[in-house]
């Protein structure tokens, strides 16, 4: 079919309006792509965390003595392949996550718990109570958190709870600095003012006012923290001292499987996987967050 | 400038006291006697109070606190309950083994994330930059030990053992003991790996970062005039941008030390390293206090100096930014 001159206008207008498509399309791709690809990963874990004892399909402390060190797809059972007392990678994987998600989540929760009131009533109230507060978190932030957790740790005991209480007392530090952050700005804003000049007294203020417009900043860096506390429960594990052993970890998984390294790879690669892959989750969807709810990102 | 600096120093000695401290009552709440591990199957409870009472552990918490810092002051660190080694002797012996790992982890990062961040923000939002930022994105999620398992895994097991998977050989001239190897080459061999594994999380870190910064750089008004005036664009980028650019990395790679410490531990566990990292897992496990006091004091130290430093660096870089 030939193209007459009348018709380029109307055909160049719906190439620039499919041009106008892909490029909105490319650029919403980009902008929810990350968040849909983090929060699916995410929800995945989840799943597979809650339902670890039905969707494992051996037990994690079974032993089978006729598959020790075996490989990936080792009688027909095994499809991540075995350790060295012949128990399934699969389901210790799968009960992992348990271990790795309560402790990331808990211990965020805790953080979040403590140091947002201490942050908060540092930046509002000022001068010595500020002082002593940010010290204290000044002198917590001088130490690695994973060393800070190490020494808690060893101090506490190697638990389920007091890895939490660890991982979770060494990230407050960063709750406070935020949350007294957020706060003196906001402290500054006219609606505080006219809160304050209807007579709400501080602790009010800081509930009904300064926390809830506070909220979307720490809710997005609280999940970038959860992908640091899988990250240091995995260290802590890998390093012997987390959640003892039988109990599966992927930290303790990876650390045992690394004396095997020569033979069986299999052991660490899975189970580093599988840390690697639940800190980009959670990862992708505070920095994905983040962007969304940052106005200077958001245009790029 | 002097008297900022005079001025910060003086703030790291409370800062570093108040570490100090904290260590000391935390280790001192770790269930466990060191002296019962010390003595062994040898223990007899006689034995025990006199090695109590040698070490000052028979005292209150308080006064073995103002011990140390009355030892501290006069450069003693202590001596080992396990090695009967002074502290301060064993802390300088593994000191440069880590000095080596951290400052060779941050070449690694620097030399993948200026490369990686320029052609990012030179090309932003074309495949090349969607690349590095993705990779970036992945490396920011993988642990030190697991690219140490995996860089293990392709180099020391699947090539024929071209590196090796564990142990140290020292830098000519700093080996501690006469028994011990010392080759340039060796220790290129040995340091490559750990150094590698520590600084890809740092190189991820800093990409994201650097990106982010040349993004803003790149559209200042005296980036277009550095253009105007016909520069080409090598020196617009290095000289104009990249300078510039570097300002919020410096603080975020300051910062970085104490993580780098943090993942030091790890990589060096994970490669058998004799360093500080290694002395201070084996210190906390065994409940060395001494030695524990030491880790605790050196890293304290190290992170507040290396914010002075940072903080300073910031003169270099920013002209504009003057300490009074």
């Amino acid at each position: 079919m030939a193209i007459t001159r009348d018709a380029l206008p109307e055909l160049t207008a719906v190439g620039a309006r499919d041009d106008l498509r892909d490029r909105s399309l490319g650029r919403q791709l980009r902008r929810y792509g990350p968040i849909v690809i983090g929060v699916l990963m995410a929800l995945t874990m989840v799943v597979v965390a809650a339902a670890a004892p039905l969707l494992a399909p051996l037990s994690p402390s079974a032993q089978y003595a006729d598959a020790v060190l075996k490989g990936p797809g080792a009688q027909d059972r095994h499809v991540l392949g075995t350790d060295e007392f012949g128990r399934d990678v699969f389901s210790r994987i799968i009960w992992g996550a348990r271990i790795s998600l309560q402790v990331g989540l808990a211990s965020v929760i805790f953080a979040f718990a403590l140091g947002v009131p201490l942050g908060i009533v540092a930046g509002m109230q000022g001068g010595r109570v500020e002082t002593a507060v940010m010290r204290c978190a000044d002198m917590l932030m001088a130490f690695p958190t994973l060393l800070l957790a190490l020494i808690i740790v060893t101090a506490l005991g190697g638990s389920l709870v007091n890895e939490i209480l660890a991982i979770g007392v060494a990230l407050t530090p960063n709750f406070v600095r935020l949350a007294r952050s957020l706060a003196l700005t906001i402290r500054e804003q006219d609606y505080i003012l006219a809160a304050r000049a209807l007579g709400g007294g501080q602790l009010r203020i800081m509930a009904r006012h300064v926390f809830p417009n506070a909220l979307y900043a720490l809710v997005v860096v609280a999940t970038l923290y959860i992908a640091t506390a899988i990250r240091t429960e995995a260290g802590l594990s890998f390093l012997g001292l987390g959640i003892p052993p039988p109990t599966p970890s992927w930290g303790n998984i990876l650390s045992e499987g690394r004396q095997y390294i020569k033979c069986c790879p299999w052991i660490t690669t899975f189970s580093g996987l599988a840390i690697m892959l639940a800190v980009l989750a959670f990862n992708l969807v505070g920095d994905a967050l983040r962007d969304l709810l940052d106005p200077r990102l958001r245009g790029e | 400038m002097r008297v900022y600096v005079l001025r910060r120093l003086l703030g790291i000695v409370p800062t570093v006291l108040m570490i100090t401290f904290v260590v000391f009552v935390m280790m001192r709440s770790v269930p466990g006697d060191p002296v019962v591990a010390l003595l062994g199957d040898a223990y007899d409870e006689q034995d025990a109070i006199k090695v109590r009472a040698s070490y000052g552990l028979d005292q209150p918490i308080l006064v073995q606190y103002a011990i140390w810092l009355g030892k501290l002051a006069r450069g003693d660190w202590g001596v080992s309950y396990m090695t009967g080694r002074p502290v301060l002797k064993d802390v300088l012996v593994r000191l440069p083994v880590t000095l080596e790992l951290i400052v060779l982890s941050m070449a690694v990062a620097l030399a993948i994330a200026v490369p990686a961040a320029i052609i990012g923000a030179l090309r932003q939002n074309t495949w090349a930059d969607y690349t590095a930022t993705t990779i970036a994105m992945i490396g920011v999620s993988i642990p030190e030990f697991f690219i140490g398992v995996l860089l293990l895994l392709v180099f020391s097991i699947g090539l024929g053992g071209l590196l090796p998977s564990s142990g140290w050989t020292y830098l000519p001239g700093t080996c501690p003991t006469m028994v011990c190897g010392a080759s340039l080459w060796g220790n290129a061999q040995h340091v490559l790996l750990p150094a590698i594994a520590l600084g890809v999380g740092r190189a991820a870190i800093l990409t994201r970062l650097l990106r982010a910064s040349m993004l803003e750089v790149i559209r200042t008004e005296y980036v277009t005039t550095a253009r105007a005036k016909g520069l080409s664009e090598r020196p617009v980028v290095l000289k104009h941008a990249l300078k510039n650019a570097l300002i919020p990395t410096v603080t975020v790679m300051g910062l970085q030390v104490g993580f780098l410490i943090g993942g030091a531990i790890v990589v060096e566990t994970l490669f058998a390293m004799p360093g500080l990292g290694t002395f201070g897992i084996d210190a906390i496990i065994a409940r060395d206090y001494q030695q524990v006091q030491g880790f605790a004091l050196l890293t304290a130290l190290a992170f507040v100096v290396m914010n002075l430093v940072v903080d300073l660096t910031y003169t270099f870089l920013d002209p504009r930014i003057r300490y009074a």
